[in-house]
């Protein structure tokens, strides 16, 4: 097969293959816009004329599912990442600029803490949270996210220390500048590549979690909205211009989060990807 | 560090015969270190420690209890947990499953995710804009894919509302066929992943050195001798990266039984080893025995995770 005699057929193909990968994506997005009665006997077809029925339904729900939930989740997805990026830039640099011994054992536990499942520690997760007062709270969930997240952190972190030259925090330190404050102003700046992924990747995940927020938030308090898309299809299982429109609307915000810090994503995501 | 100590000239000299202002000076350097160490590390080290690694030892503690807060007292029970393990049919299907789900999942998603990559291997914009497409599930939460799947695989769902159109009779159940639900799970995690390895490979297609290619043409290698020769050998670090996201994906399978399922339809036909340490620990309270599934499943993760880093790294250094 030659490059050029088969030049159309790339195209074609890339067409086909993305349209059929696309078909449940494009479900959802067309019946969010159409009126209940219409999903069930034409579910493929485009909503003419779009209604906004079904998102101003989710939103106006007398139980505020979507609204408490989008608010809860906006808290804890915000307040955890800004921590996880704080603290595991500090912990990945100390560790990246320490020769101490303890230094590599510390490294080689977090690294362990990588490929934890969280169905392995979530028991004993809400024991220590019931013991610290913490179980059902907000406070509560972003601290096991902060615990269970901040070796991924210092993976990444860690790394991207070694690009910045050792001389250039000692120079700052010669100047008469503190540790901290080398940190702040010297150190932290240039690790901005690296704050990015960490944001967008913890980002995405914390959103989407689903186990970690169902059990620690429980079924009383308000809960996030991916939870809040698991207790939707609960209650009207059939209603899927409801459904649509919920998880379209719980979708939206990280998918803006995301497309607005794309470039640092697939940059994070293959760094390792190719030699050299 | 504290057991030597640097002469004048740069030697080392042992640290007990210390000249006799040296412990005030090793004082005040041992002070500003503790003081980094608690500024920089310690925050982040705690929150680690208190949520991950005291769990992780409450978990192996209670394995060997028969620990259920709503039938105490809590007594030391030593292997009883992990003998009941071995005989419970439940926790093998679950296992089985695991496996199952993992296995087809690391191959099809790299599979077909290098297919992809290679057929949207160009630089224009509709190439780059499927790349998008094909990359959107990887943003999205399971429980959303879950629900969308749902729709369409259930039984009068959008997939056999088509196949009924299209003539077929009594289409497949596949999600309450015991006999297909869990391939049908397989497939959507294996699509949500699909776009995590098509980027993955593309990033590492274009690391392949465009006269390499050439060079391979020149000596009249065919397409086929070309892949395997230059191309492949190149993708080792992109196959390490998604093999191994693969696994852990695989391994952890739980939000797309919850919502889906319930590791139904029927006893456990499509339970996993996640599902199974939830519904025993969530539903069933028993706290002792969920914690020796929690247990293997940890041992094995490892032992997984540590011979496959080891076979795909060995790949990458030989070639």
């Amino acid at each position: 097969m030659d490059d050029r005699t088969h030049a159309w057929l790339r195209p074609l193909v890339a067409v086909f293959v993305g349209a059929v990968f696309f078909l449940p994506l494009y479900l959802v997005l067309v019946n969010v816009f159409k009126p209940g009665s219409q999903i069930v006997p034409h579910p493929a077809g485009l909503p003419v004329p779009p209604t906004l029925d079904n998102v101003s339904a989710v939103l106006s729900r007398p139980d505020h599912l979507f609204t408490f939930g989008l608010i809860n989740s906006i808290a804890v997805t915000a307040l955890s990442i800004t921590i996880l990026t704080v603290l595991s830039a500090m912990l990945g640099h100390y560790l990246a600029r320490s020769r101490h011994v303890l230094a590599k054992v510390v490294m080689v536990t977090l690294l362990c803490g990588l490929m934890i499942p969280v169905p392995v520690i979530l028991e004993p997760i809400t024991g220590v949270l019931k013991a610290l007062g913490l179980m059902t709270s907000l406070q509560g969930l972003i601290l096991v996210n902060v615990g269970y997240y901040v070796p991924f952190g210092v993976l990444l972190f860690m790394g991207f220390v070694r690009t910045v030259p050792l001389e250039l925090e000692e120079a700052a330190e010669l100047d008469g500048a503190g540790k901290l404050r080398v940190f702040w102003q010297v150190v932290f700046p240039l690790l901005r590549p690296a704050s990015a992924s960490v944001l967008i990747f913890l980002g995405v995940w914390i959103w989407n979690d689903f186990l970690t927020p169902l059990i620690i938030l429980g079924p009383d308090s308000g809960t996030t909205v991916t939870v809040g898309v698991y207790r939707a299809i609960g209650q009207h299982q059939s209603d899927f211009g409801a459904v649509f429109a919920f998880m379209f609307l719980a979708t939206l915000p990280i998918l803006v989060f995301y497309l607005a810090l794309q470039k640092n994503f697939v940059k994070g995501l293959t760094g390792g990807a190719v030699k050299g | 560090m504290t057991a030597t100590q640097h002469g004048p000239r740069g030697e080392v000299v042992p640290a007990a015969p210390r000249p006799s202002h040296a412990p005030a000076r090793r004082a005040s350097r041992i002070g500003p270190r503790l003081g980094r160490f608690g500024l920089f590390a310690l925050p982040g080290l705690l929150a680690y420690v208190v949520f991950v690694l005291i769990p992780i030892g409450m978990t192996g503690y209670y394995s060997f209890t028969n620990r259920n807060p709503f039938n105490p007292p809590t007594k030391w029970v030593g292997l009883r947990n992990y003998g009941e393990l071995f005989g419970d049919q439940e926790f093998r299907q679950a296992l089985l499953n695991t496996v199952i789900i993992t296995v087809i999942v690391t191959l099809l998603a790299n599979v077909g995710g290098l297919l992809i990559a290679m057929l949207l291997d160009r630089p224009t914009k509709l190439y780059v804009a499927l790349r998008g497409i094909f990359f959107t599930p990887v943003v999205l939460s399971a429980v959303v894919i879950s629900v969308i799947w749902q729709a369409v695989l259930t039984d009068d769902g959008l997939l056999n509302s088509l196949l009924r159109g299209l003539g077929v009779e009594r289409p497949p159940g596949w999600l309450s066929d015991p006999d297909l639900a869990l391939y049908s799970i397989a497939w959507i995690l294996t699509w949500q992943m699909l776009g995590f390895c098509v980027v993955v490979y593309l990033a590492g297609l274009q690391g392949v050195p465009r006269e390499l290619q050439e060079a391979a043409a020149i000596d009249g290698a065919g397409r086929l001798a070309r892949f395997r020769s230059v191309t492949w050998p190149m993708l080792a670090p992109a196959l390490t990266i998604n093999t191994v996201m693969l696994l852990i994906t695989g391994f952890k399978a739980y939000d797309q039984i919850q919502v889906i399922t319930n590791g139904g339809p029927g006893t456990g036909t499509t339970s996993t080893m996640a599902f199974q340490i939830v519904q025993t620990a969530f539903t069933g309270n028993h706290i002792g025995y969920s914690s020796a599934m929690a247990a293997v499943m940890l041992a094995l993760v490892a032992t997984v995770s540590v011979i496959v880093l080891r076979l795909l790294q060995r790949r990458e250094v030989t070639q």
